[in-house]
C-alpha cells in the first residue's frame, strides 16, 4: 500500500508538471506564432501606446525576448510561471484582484452545479440503464436509448439557453404569477442564479449540464448490467433458487456499478469544459463564469491562469479518487 | 508490391460460381445490415444534404448573406426571404445557409487530423511497445489531464485575432483530440500483436509490413472507424460551443454559433426565429451524426448487442 | 531395446527434427518507463527430443508447462535462449533470413485456436493462399486459385467456399482451414499445438482421422500436443511426457500407457477416462494434490517432488535426469521409478 501510495504520487507530480509544461508550452508558442497578444486585448482595432502596451505586457509576462523566436520553449519563463503558481499567484483580473481569490470564493458555486450534475447522472444514468436492461430489445429500451442519444447531441449552450427561456422565463412566469415570488417552485425555476438561494437556483442548470453525458452513462449501465446477468455467480444465484428481483438487486447491481463509478468520475473533466458556458448563461457565480467572461472580455491572461489552476485540481482530485479506490479494492494496487 | 497480390486478384482460369447464399465481409454485412434502418436512412439523406448546402451554398439560395441593408432589419419571413430579416437586415436563410460551411468543414477535417494522427500515434506506441509505448502513454496521459474544451478555450483564446479561418479552430480540437483515437489504437494493436493469425503470419515468414498492413491494421482500424460519424457530430458540437463562445470564425465568416449566441438578446424581444432557425439547423446536424453514430458503431461491434 | 529418446529398434527413418538442451526464459520486467529484469520464467528448461521422418511424437503436460512455447520454438516464432534444433541434420537457431524462409517452408504450425487463428478480415482463399504470396515461388501466380481449391479439397472442406469469410464456418471446418495453410508450402513437418482441444468431442476425432490420413498421404512428421494423454493415444507413435519446462519421461506409445514409471505420467494416466466400463472403478486412482508450482520459481532438484507422494529428501537436493532406469525399457526422470499399471485393472 505505502509503495503504491508513493508511486501515485510521485506520477502526480510529475503529471501536474509536464500538463503545466503542456500549457505553457501551447501558449508560448501560439504567442510565437501569433504576435503579441497585447493587440488582440486591445481589440485589434485601436493602436496601443507604448506605455498601454507595456502594462500589457507585464501582466501577461509577455516581456520576454523568447517570445519572438517560434519553437522556443521558453524555459525561463515556465520557471518564473511555475515560481509564481507555487506562491498561489495565478494573475491577477483587470481590477487587479488575485486570481486566487476570485476562484477560492468561487469553487463553491461550482462543487454545486456539480454536484446536482453528478446526481442527475447517478439518478437518470443509472436508473435508465438499469430500465433499458432489464426490458432489453423491447420498446422502452430502444425509447431510451433514442432519447438518450438525441438529448446528448444538443449542444450545452442549447440546451441551457431552452432551459431558460422555457423553464426559467415561460413555465417560471406562470408560476410566479399564481403560486407568488417565494414559493419553492418558483425560485427553483427562475431563469438565473440566485445569491439568495444557491442551491435551488442551480438545480436547472445542473440537469442541463449532465444531459450530454447521461447516454454514455445509460449505455455503459445497460451492458454491465446485461454482462453481470449472464454471468456466472448470477446464474448459480438463480439455481439456488434465489428469487429474481433479489438476485438484480443483490448481484448484478453491485458488480455494474463499478464501471459506471469509473465512467462518472472520467466525464468530470468534460463537464468541466461545460461548465464554462452553463455558468456563464446562468450567471451563476462561479469558476466557469470567471472563464466566461474572461473570454468575453479578451482577458488572455486570466483564461491562462484558471485552466491552470483548475488542471492543478482536477489531477489532485483524480489522485484522491485512485488513492480511495486502492483503499477500497486492493487487487488495484498490485496491477 | 507483389506481396499483396491476392487470390481474387489472378484471372481465374475455371470461373468457380459462388454457392447458393451470398458471400459478404465483415464490412458488407455491417453495410447491408445498416441499410436496412430507417433511422440510417433518414440520418444519412440529412448529412447529404448538409454537407450539399455547405459544399455549394449558391446552389440554395441567391442572396449573399453579406449584403444586409439597415432598413428591413427583423423584417418577417415572406416569400422573397423564407427566413426574414435580422438586426442588420441580412437574408437569414443566405445566413443559415452560408453558415452551415464551417461547421461541417470543422467536424470533418478536425476528424481528419485527429484520427489520422492518433492513429499513427497509438499504431506506433502499439506496434514496438517497450519504452517508446511508455513515453507515448505517458504524453496521452498528459494531454488527457487538461479538459478538452478548457484547452481549446485557452489556445483560441491567443488565437482570436487570426480572423476568418478555420485553421485555429482546427488546430485547438487536434491538439486536444488526438488522444482518443490513440488510445484506442494502441489498445487494438496490442491487442492484435498477440493473435494466433497475426503468429501464424509470421510462421509463414511474412515480412513486418505485411503483417502490419494485411493483418494488424484492418482489424485494429475497425473499432476507430465506427467512432468517425459520432467524432464529426461531436466536432461540429465543439464548434458551435466555441463559435458561441465568440471562439470561432470571425466576422464576416458567418456561422451557427455566432448566429445563436448574437440573437440571444432578441428572444425576448419578439424575434425568437433568430434563434431557433440556426438551432435546428446545428441540432439537425448533431443528431443525425449520433444517430449514424450509434447505428455504424453497433454493426461494427457485435458484441454490444 | 531402445535408446534414450525411446525408439523402438528400427522403427521409423532418419530424423527429421532434432532438439537438444533448448532452453526458452522469458524475463519479468517491472518499472513504467525503465524497466529491470527482476526474474525468468523458464517456459522451456533444456527439452532434447528427436522426430523421425513420417511419425508422430505427442507431447503431453498440464497446461502452462511449456508446450506452446516449444512448439513456438519449433517454428521460429521464438529464439531459444539456449540450444539447438536442427531440422534434417542442419541447425537452424543460427539461421539467417533466407535460411529462416526455407525451415518455414518445411516446419509449419497448427494453431490450438480456430477462432482465433484466422484472420476475419480475409477470404478463406485468402489465408489458405497467403504462404504462396509470401513464398511467390511455390506457385506461379496464375494457378495459386487453383491450388487453394485443391488444399481446401485435400481438408475436406468444399472448394468452391473459396470467397467466404471465417466466421461463415464452424470450429471444425475453421481448423481445417487452419490444417491447409500449414499443408500449403508442402512442409515434411506439421507442430499441432492442441490442435483439437477447442473444438467438440464429436469433431474431435474427424480431425485426428483427418490428420492421420495426410499423414498417410504426404508422409508427414508430426508433433502432435495435447494436454491429456487420452487424445494423444490415438494418433502418436511415441509421447513425451513435460512438467514444468522439462520432459519427465519418454516412450513408444505402449510404453508409456502400459508401463509408466515417473509418478507424473502415472497419475496424468489415472485421469484419463477409460472406455471399457467393466474397468470403471477398479483402477488406480492417483489424485494430484496441490497447485503446479510456478514457472519462474520451481522447485529444486526435481520438479515434480511438491506434489509426489515418493518424494524425499533426495528428490529436493538432487536432479533426476531423463534417462533408461533399471527396469525400463525407456527413459524417464525419477530417482525411484517404478511401474504401475494404472490404465488396466488393478484386481
Ligand atoms: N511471451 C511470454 N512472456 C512471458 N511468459 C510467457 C510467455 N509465453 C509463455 N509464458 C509463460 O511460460 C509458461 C509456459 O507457457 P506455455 O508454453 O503457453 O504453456 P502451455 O502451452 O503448456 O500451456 C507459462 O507460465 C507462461 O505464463
Ligand atoms: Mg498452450
Amino acid at each position: 500500500m505505502g509503495r503504491y501510495v508513493i508511486r501515485r504520487l510521485l506520477q502526480a507530480v510529475l503529471t501536474i508538471f509536464l500538463a503545466l509544461f503542456l500549457l505553457h508550452y501551447l501558449t508560448s508558442l501560439s504567442i510565437q506564432i501569433n504576435g503579441n497578444p497585447a493587440y488582440a486585448f486591445f481589440g485589434g482595432q485601436i493602436t496601443p501606446t507604448q506605455e498601454q502596451l507595456r502594462v500589457v505586457a507585464e501582466r501577461y509576462h509577455t516581456d520576454h525576448p523568447c517570445l519572438k523566436r517560434v519553437g522556443d520553449p521558453c524555459l525561463s519563463n515556465f520557471m518564473d510561471t511555475l515560481g509564481r503558481y507555487a506562491n498561489g499567484d495565478f494573475g491577477q483580473d483587470l481590477r487587479f484582484r488575485p486570481v486566487s481569490d476570485q476562484v477560492v470564493m468561487r469553487v463553491p458555486n461550482t462543487l454545486r452545479v456539480f454536484a446536482i450534475n453528478i446526481a442527475t447522472w447517478a439518478i437518470a444514468g443509472i436508473g435508465l440503464g438499469m430500465l433499458a436492461a432489464v426490458r432489453r430489445e423491447k420498446f422502452s429500451d430502444y425509447l431510451i436509448r433514442a432519447g438518450t442519444i438525441i438529448s446528448g447531441a444538443v449542444p450545452t449552450f442549447l440546451f441551457v439557453l431552452a432551459l431558460k427561456y422555457l423553464a426559467g422565463v415561460w413555465i417560471g412566469g406562470w408560476l410566479r404569477d399564481h403560486l407568488g415570488d417565494d414559493n419553492v417552485l418558483s425560485i427553483i425555476f427562475r431563469p438565473s442564479w440566485d445569491e439568495a438561494h444557491p442551491w435551488l437556483t442551480v438545480i436547472l442548470p445542473g440537469i442541463a449540464l449532465a444531459v450530454i453525458g447521461t447516454a454514455g452513462i445509460t449505455r455503459l449501465m445497460r451492458t454491465s448490467m446485461l454482462e453481470n446477468i449472464r454471468s456466472d455467480h448470477v446464474r448459480t444465484a438463480k439455481a439456488k433458487g434465489l428469487t429474481g428481483g433479489r438476485v438484480l438487486l443483490a448481484h448484478t447491481l453491485r458488480n455494474s456499478l463499478i464501471p459506471v463509478v469509473t465512467l462518472i468520475g472520467l466525464s468530470l473533466g468534460g463537464a468541466l469544459g461545460g461548465a464554462v458556458i452553463t455558468e456563464g448563461l446562468w450567471n451563476i457565480r462561479g469558476v466557469g463564469q470567471f472563464v466566461f467572461n474572461a473570454v468575453r472580455q479578451n482577458d488572455t491572461p486570466i483564461v491562462v491562469g484558471v485552466v491552470s489552476l483548475v488542471v492543478i485540481c482536477y489531477l489532485l482530485f483524480s489522485l484522491l479518487i485512485d488513492l480511495l479506490y486502492a483503499v477500497l479494492d486492493p487487487r488495484i494496487r498490485y496491477e | 508490391m507483389s506481396d499483396t497480390q491476392t487470390i481474387e486478384a489472378t484471372p481465374p482460369t475455371a470461373p468457380v460460381k459462388a454457392g447458393p447464399e451470398k458471400v459478404r465481409g465483415l464490412w458488407s454485412d455491417a453495410f447491408h445490415d445498416l441499410r436496412k434502418r430507417p433511422q440510417v436512412l433518414v440520418c444519412s439523406a440529412v448529412i447529404l444534404l448538409l454537407i450539399l448546402i455547405a459544399a455549394f451554398p449558391s446552389l440554395f439560395t441567391g442572396k449573399d448573406p453579406r449584403d444586409c441593408q439597415l432598413e428591413r432589419f427583423f423584417g418577417a419571413p415572406s416569400a422573397d426571404a423564407w427566413f426574414g430579416y435580422d438586426q442588420y437586415g441580412c437574408d437569414y436563410f443566405a445566413m443559415t445557409i452560408y453558415g452551415a460551411r464551417p461547421s461541417i468543414v470543422v467536424g470533418l477535417l478536425a476528424t481528419a487530423t485527429t484520427f489520422i494522427l492518433g492513429a499513427v500515434i497509438g499504431s506506433i506506441a502499439g506496434y514496438f511497445g517497450g519504452w517508446v509505448d511508455a513515453v507515448i502513454s505517458r504524453t496521452i496521459d498528459v494531454f488527457n489531464s487538461i479538459p478538452f474544451v478548457l484547452g481549446a478555450i485557452l489556445i483560441l483564446a491567443i488565437w482570436r485575432s487570426a480572423g476568418d479561418t478555420v485553421w485555429p479552430l482546427i488546430l485547438a480540437l487536434t491538439v486536444f483530440g488526438w488522444t482518443g483515437g490513440a488510445r484506442i489504437l494502441r489498445g487494438s494493436f496490442i491487442e492484435a500483436r498477440g493473435l494466433d493469425y497475426v503468429k501464424a503470419a509470421k510462421s509463414l515468414g511474412a515480412s513486418d509490413s505485411r503483417v502490419m498492413f494485411r493483418h494488424i491494421f484492418p482489424n485494429a482500424m475497425a473499432p476507430i472507424v465506427s467512432l468517425v460519424p459520432l467524432a464529426i457530430g461531436a466536432y461540429i458540437e465543439a464548434e458551435a460551443s466555441l463559435s458561441f463562445l465568440g471562439l470561432g470564425l470571425k466576422p464576416p465568416a458567418v456561422t451557427w454559433g455566432s448566429m445563436i449566441s448574437n440573437n440571444v438578446p432578441e428572444v425576448l424581444a419578439g424575434h425568437p426565429r433568430l434563434l431557433i432557425i440556426p438551432a435546428l439547423f446545428l441540432l439537425s446536424a448533431t443528431i443525425s451524426f449520433a444517430l449514424l453514430g450509434d447505428a455504424v458503431r453497433d454493426a461494427l461491434d457485435p458484441k454490444l448487442k | 531395446m531402445t535408446d534414450h529418446n525411446g525408439f523402438a529398434a528400427g522403427g521409423h527413418g532418419a530424423p527429421a527434427l532434432e532438439v537438444t538442451d533448448l532452453v526458452k526464459h522469458f524475463p519479468i520486467r517491472q518499472g513504467i518507463v525503465f524497466k529491470s529484469t527482476v526474474g525468468q520464467v523458464k517456459a522451456v528448461d533444456g527439452v532434447s527430443l528427436t522426430l523421425r521422418k513420417g511419425e508422430t511424437l505427442g507431447v503431453v503436460g498440464e497446461s502452462g508447462c511449456g508446450k506452446s512455447t516449444l512448439a513456438k520454438l519449433l517454428v521460429g516464432l521464438e529464439t531459444p535462449t539456449s540450444g539447438g534444433i536442427s531440422v534434417r541434420g542442419e541447425d537452424v537457431t543460427r539461421l539467417g533470413r533466407s535460411g529462416m524462409r526455407r525451415l518455414r517452408r518445411n516446419v509449419q504450425m497448427v494453431f490450438q485456436d480456430p477462432y482465433t487463428s484466422l484472420n476475419p478480415r480475409m477470404t478463406v482463399g485468402d489465408i489458405v493462399g497467403e504462404p504462396f504470396a509470401i513464398h511467390p515461388d511455390v506457385v506461379p501466380s496464375g494457378g495459386r486459385r487453383k491450388a487453394v481449391q485443391d488444399l481446401l479439397d485435400v481438408v475436406g472442406l468444399n472448394p468452391d467456399h473459396i470467397n467466404r469469410y471465417p466466421h461463415q464456418f464452424s470450429g471444425g471446418q475453421r481448423q481445417r482451414i487452419g490444417i491447409a495453410r500449414a499443408l500449403a508450402l508442402k512442409p515434411e513437418i506439421l507442430i499441432c499445438d492442441e490442435p483439437v482441444s477447442a473444438l467438440d468431442v464429436s469433431i474431435q476425432g474427424q480431425v485426428i482421422n483427418l490428420l492421420e490420413q495426410l499423414q498417410d498421404e504426404l508422409g508427414l512428421s508430426y508433433i502432435f500436443i495435447a494436454h491429456d494423454l487420452s487424445v494423444v493415444r490415438h494418433i502418436a507413435d511415441r509421447v513425451a511426457v513435460m512438467y514444468l519446462g522439462k520432459v519427465v519421461e519418454i516412450g513408444t506409445e505402449t510404453e508409456i500407457y502400459d508401463s509408466p514409471m515417473h509418478p507424473y505420467t502415472q497419475a496424468l494416466l489415472s485421469a484419463v477416462p477409460v472406455p471399457d466400463p467393466t474397468l470403471r472403478g477398479h483402477r488406480d486412482e492417483i489424485t494430484l494434490e496441490g497447485d503446479v508450482p510456478s514457472p519462474a520459481n520451481p522447485p529444486s532438484g526435481c520438479r515434480f517432488r511438491t506434489r509426489c507422494w515418493k518424494a524425499t529428501d533426495r528428490c529436493a537436493s538432487e536432479e533426476p535426469l531423463l534417462q533408461i532406469r533399471h527396469g525400463a525399457q525407456h527413459a524417464n526422470a525419477c530417482h525411484f521409478a517404478a511401474p504401475r499399471d494404472v490404465v488396466h485393472a488393478v484386481d
